[in-house]
């Protein structure tokens, strides 16, 4: 398979179009970092130099990956999470090897003319993109908190819980009721402020290990598949060969372990959180 | 170190499907331009395609198939809806729909 092809296309304008991964270094194209499964079975993972830069690409059928079908294909789970692992484990494989700047799902040129003059157009913007992501990789952090476990870990009450409690004890009838639910938001309200006041701690304490950070939004139950609130959903950039971020992280998981904190550490993730949203002019 | 500890170190494969949809569909470089796809198509569906793909397993676990029930989500339901107006239209017009057009 070649690149020659790019051009082909049926007499309707269909065919074949290049779907784009990542930029690379040029010297990567010597180390074997082109591998499938691509996001179309039937053509493989290629790197494409040009100039300065390499592409992580392969051929799509455009009868699949065009603006009409597209919308009705990303509403079939089975078809979108094939096709995003795919993007995943191509952009995983390359990241063993060298630096990768990852674009987003579904970015896709009618030709190979035309993604090669992107990259020459925006040839700056993306060496700047992959200078800052040499030799690194990015982690990804999550903390989870059960409710009782968070409560337990908390020990000693505020005065105004205390007192409260107290009132509790005190009141009878439709008034013990009454305080009895303002000692729950009060216990709300402290469960509300550890987990803010653990996120930001764990989150300062990472960054310490890492060269930049960010924090995304919690997922919700739903899509983290846990019963635990998760207070933290952070994404590291991190030396690929890094020692000290993964020991901050065993020691953090340690020590929020106690307080009935759960940590997970993913990744390396090709650094998807640390590269610009979306390239200015040249 | 306990073994609870280690699975926590240790947790990193496979990535979960919510983790790399996140990235995938939500980070990385956005090109816009001479390109084929029109990524804001994407936007728009990205929170309701992760709600869709964090419960689909689940559901489908319990055999419900509730995003086809999803005028946002299902072709078919848009389709539907057309359908629903048709037949309000044809009810109106005095032309009893037919019983097969019913799903």
């Amino acid at each position: 398979m070649t690149g020659h092809s790019a051009e082909a296309r049926t007499a309707d304008g269909a065919g074949l179009g290049w779907y784009l991964y990542g930029v690379l270094d040029p010297a990567a194209e010597r180390n074997d970092v082109a591998a499938g499964p691509s996001v179309d079975p039937d053509h493989e993972v290629m790197v494409l130099v040009e100039g300065r830069l390499a592409a992580l690409a392969s051929e799509v059928s455009l009868d699949e990956f065009n603006e009409t079908v597209l919308p009705e294909r990303l509403n079939d789970p089975a078809w979108l999470e094939a096709k995003i692992r795919a993007h995943e484990q191509v952009l995983e494989h390359a990241l063993d090897k060298t630096a990768v700047v990852p674009f987003r799902f579904c970015t896709v040129y009618r030709s190979e003319a035309e993604l090669r003059s992107f990259l020459a157009e925006k040839g700056q913007l993306l060496e700047d993109a992959l200078a800052s992501v040499r030799g690194k990789v990015e982690r990804g952090v999550k903390a989870f908190a059960d409710r009782d476990a968070l409560s337990a870990g908390l020990g000693t009450r505020s005065d105004a819980v205390r007192e409260q409690e107290q009132r509790v004890e005190a009141a009878q009838g439709g008034r013990k009721y009454m305080e009895e639910r303002r000692l729950q938001q009060l216990l709300d309200d402290e469960l509300a402020r550890a987990r803010s006041d653990y996120a930001s701690s764990i989150h300062a304490r990472l960054l310490e290990a890492a060269e930049d950070g960010v924090l995304n939004p919690p997922q919700s139950p739903e899509l983290s598949g846990r019963d635990e609130q998760m207070l933290l959903n952070g994404a590291y950039l991190v030396p690929a060969a890094a020692g000290d971020f993964d020991a901050a992280f065993e020691a953090l998981a340690r020590e929020y372990g106690a307080l009935g904190v759960t940590l997970e550490l993913t990744g390396p993730w090709p650094p998807y959180n640390f590269v610009p949203r979306e390239l200015g002019e040249s | 170190m306990s073994s609870r500890e280690l699975d926590m170190y240790t947790a990193r494969q496979p990535a979960q499907l919510a983790d790399v949809l996140e990235r995938v569909l939500d980070k990385g470089i956005v090109v816009a331009g001479d390109i084929q796809i029109n990524l804001l198509d994407i936007e728009l569906l990205t929170v309701k395609i992760r709600l869709l793909i964090a419960s689909a397993d689940k559901a489908r676990e319990m055999g419900i198939d509730w995003w086809e029930g999803d005028a946002f989500l299902s072709r078919r339901d848009g389709e539907n809806g057309l359908e629903q107006r048709l037949r309000r239209l044809e009810r109106s017009a005095g032309l009893e729909p037919d019983d097969s057009s019913e799903k």
